[in-house]
């Protein structure tokens, strides 16, 4: 489904990927592990057309992002690329980024309406079906900030599923919540992967990652250092790096 | 006074000294305090100082202008007007030297009370309510109300037919009374000499209706005006003194008269083209001008003035202020908005343009530009409305100084906000309209709330452009009437009144606001 062909990226001197490959398939899971620093989020925020890159290619279902130096490709296209990219795919962020002054259920709702043109009963009655499925119910008419973080979390992946994607990219959704808290949020993701989709998420989670990945990504100063199955990298590392990541990781 | 000073102690003492209550009472007693002393200043004999001191501060305004006292457009440093003769052959005859002291028009006779010159002498009208305040020499010129059209314009021959036309006249003058009991007469008021004659050749006003001398000196060599009529509604310039310098007064009056005898008024006069028949008068003896003071309209009948009378013109001039400001406002707003987006988000030249309006504006007063705006445009052949310039010249002012707390606001809000919205699909306006904005606004809110309350008082600056709003009132009741405290104390209380509740509003509008980020 998603397809990154020799993506190259810096910031300004400072070079970040240098010709990176990546597949992921329909329907799989892929973790993206590796020390803060590696590129696992920028990688993610440039499949949403977030951030630019320089050379290479992402492609999505078919729909194209060209690096800014590329030749031959026009500005119009490249938004309507992105466009077409962001409809596909969900996005959730460590800060969660809800919209302070609009209440959970209108946080859910405004982009269905004002983007896909849903009518608002409907996206309502929608909304209130996913809120209720994460438990959240009862709190429909609550601002953000009367949230506790977890709760946070959980309205920001129900208002990426409202978009009703066909994927899903999280961005180390549990990194700024409080321990006792991160269990409930990968309990939601649990549920998604159960149902199918296509997800992929930037963790430091390894049990999570574990658990419920098909593909598991080692990264590195912005490069893949080993990847494979879950058993493979987390039982059975290859790559010097990846052992001494995972060491440090698991004690 | 010691014991007062005493007094003043205990109370400081007796309150907690942030009780607003004590900190109000305070003031007033140093109000009280500093007025006495000026009172106590003023009282010595003035004839007396300048003898001694072999000095006559003179108080006028040479912003009034040509031909009474004004900078010689040759030599601008030095001044000239038939009125720096006149005061000139005053002290060569006194024996004493002249100092010169600029003060604003509107308060000359203010300011001659204050103490800080020994007469004013400055085209000032002997008027009753004038009278009740200051002492007049005699006469020293017999003046008289004079119509100024455009040289095309054959509608207006006299007075009469001044009946329902825009007429310009000057600030506090007898012209400006006598249209004014004509009633219908559409009366623009100008602090200045020159803008009333500008706005005349601009169609902005239909006439001119000013004392003869000034008439003169800018209608003759200007083709395009024409006076029209005879005279009318004459009166006399006189010098004004304090009440109790009767001694000065009647040394000053020896002095015009041997002035007037030996020839040397008539020859300074004559000079400036501004000698005539009626000048004649002034050789009359002092009955004539008792009897000419009896007979002018008096609307303040010795009585002390109820301020009851002057509230419609205090209200009048709010609902101006009120209306210029209001608009000025949303021009602000609008305005600013559209500038903080075209710094922030436009091209490379949006920026730019942005960026040199918002210095440019800032950078430059704000009085200036009302000038440029109202009397500068016209030589581009763009005339706007008073109403327009004012406007504009506010609300454009104001925008540069939005744009800064709009751009200010809407970095304020983190970036994670566009990065979600933008991940949901939402467009780059979108995103701005519906998740930007609103969290920009309440941070907005205070440096606006501010910057409006100043807008407010701001406001007052458009009177240069012939528009009577609330301190214009305030400033021609005043030097009418010479109450500058009760009507000083009621306008800044209008003032108080329209800004307050503005805060009040905002006040409860963050409070609206903060109810969903109190974690933020």
């Amino acid at each position: 489904m998603i397809e990154i062909c020799n993506l190259f990226k810096a910031y300004g001197r400072q070079s970040l990927f240098r010709g990176l490959h990546l597949t992921i398939e329909k329907g799989s899971v892929t973790a993206m592990i590796g020390p803060s620093g590696s590129g696992k989020s920028t990688l993610l925020r440039c499949m949403n057309g977030l951030e630019t890159f320089q050379g290479g290619c992402i492609s999505v279902d078919g729909q194209k992002l060209y690096g800014i130096n590329e030749r031959a490709y026009h500005k119009k296209q490249k938004s309507l690329a992105v466009k077409n990219i962001r409809r596909k795919m969900g996005m959730v962020f460590q800060q969660f980024n809800l919209f302070p002054h609009m209440t959970v259920l209108h946080n859910i709702t405004a982009a269905p309406v004002s983007v896909l043109g849903i009518d608002p009963s409907e996206a309502e009655s929608d909304a209130l079906s996913l809120l209720r499925k994460i438990h959240l119910g009862e709190k429909a008419q609550k601002y953000p900030g009367q949230l506790s973080g977890g709760e946070q979390q959980r309205v920001a992946i129900a208002r990426a599923l409202a978009m009703r994607p066909e994927a899903m990219l999280f961005d180390e959704p549990t990194s700024s919540l409080d321990p006792e808290m991160v269990e409930e949020v990968l309990l939601v993701v649990r549920g998604l992967v159960l149902e199918g989709m296509t997800t992929v998420i930037a963790t430091h989670e390894m049990g999570f990652a574990r658990d419920v990945s098909t593909q598991v990504v080692f990264l590195e100063k912005g490069e893949i250092v080993e990847q494979g199955s879950p058993k493979e990298i987390f039982f059975n590392p290859k790559n010097d790096r990846t052992k001494a990541f995972l060491s440090r990781f698991m004690k | 006074m010691r014991r007062f000073h005493d007094w003043l102690i205990f109370m400081a003492m007796q309150h907690n000294p942030f009780n607003i209550r004590s900190i109000v009472v305070l003031l007033v007693c140093l109000l009280v305090l500093y007025f006495s002393q000026i009172n106590a200043f003023a009282s010595r004999d003035t004839l007396e100082k300048i003898k001694n001191s072999g000095v006559i501060t003179w108080g006028f305004d040479a912003e009034g202008g040509a031909p009474y006292v004004y900078h010689d457009p040759a030599h601008p440093s030095k001044l000239i007007g038939f009125e720096v003769e006149l005061v000139e052959a005053i002290a060569r005859e006194l024996g004493v030297k002249v100092q010169y002291f600029q003060n604003a028009w509107d308060s000359v006779l203010l300011s001659l009370l204050r103490g800080d010159f020994d007469i004013a002498l400055n085209g000032i009208e002997i008027t009753p309510e004038r009278t009740q305040s200051v002492l007049f020499t005699r006469p020293y010129y017999v003046y008289a109300e004079q119509i100024v059209v455009r040289a095309s314009d054959n509608r207006i021959n006299h007075l009469e037919d001044l009946h329902g036309k825009k007429v310009g006249v000057l600030y506090n003058t007898v012209a400006k009374r006598m249209l004014e009991e004509m009633g219908d007469v559409v009366v623009s008021v100008y602090s200045g000499q020159v803008e009333p004659f500008k706005d005349l050749s601009l169609n902005r006003i239909d006439a001119v209706f000013v004392d003869l001398p000034i008439a003169a000196y800018y209608t003759l060599p200007n083709p395009q005006l024409r006076m029209v009529g005879n005279p009318v509604g004459e009166g006399y310039y006189g010098i004004a003194l304090r009440k109790e310098d009767s001694a000065l007064a009647e040394e000053l009056n020896k002095i015009i008269e041997k002035l007037l005898r030996t020839g040397e008024l008539k020859k300074i006069y004559r000079r400036w083209g501004l000698w005539n028949l009626s000048q004649e008068k002034l050789f009359l003896h002092e009955g004539l001008l008792q009897k000419y003071t009896e007979s002018l309209p008096s609307f303040s009948e010795k009585a002390p003035i109820a301020v009851t009378r002057f509230l419609p013109t205090l209200l009048k001039g709010t609902v101006v202020t009120i209306g210029i400001s209001l608009l000025s406002m949303i021009l602000a707003v609008v305005l600013g908005l559209i500038l903080a987006i075209m710094r922030l988000y436009g091209n490379a030249w949006m920026q730019k343009i942005s960026e040199a309006y918002v210095e440019i504006y800032r950078g430059t007063p704000l009085l200036i530009q009302l000038y440029i705006l109202y009397y500068g445009l016209p030589n581009v052949g763009i005339s706007l409305s008073a109403f327009a310039a004012a406007i504009l010249g506010l609300g454009m002012n104001y925008a540069a100084y939005e744009a800064e707390i709009y751009r200010a606001g809407i970095q304020a809000v983190p970036r994670g906000q566009t990065e979600a919205a933008l991940s949901l699909g939402m467009s780059g306006y979108m995103t701005l309209r519906r998740i930007i904005l609103p969290q920009a606004l309440h941070i907005t809110i205070p440096p606006m709330t501010n910057d409006f309350i100043a807008l407010f008082k701001d406001s007052s600056l458009v009177s240069v452009i012939a528009i009577t709003e609330l301190t214009k009132s305030y400033s021609m009741l005043a030097a009418a009437s010479m109450d500058f405290f009760k009507l000083g104390i009621i306008t800044a209380l209008l003032y108080f009144g329209m800004s307050y509740p503005l805060s009040l509003y905002a006040r409860r509008l963050e409070k609206r606001l903060r109810s969903y980020d109190r974690n933020l």
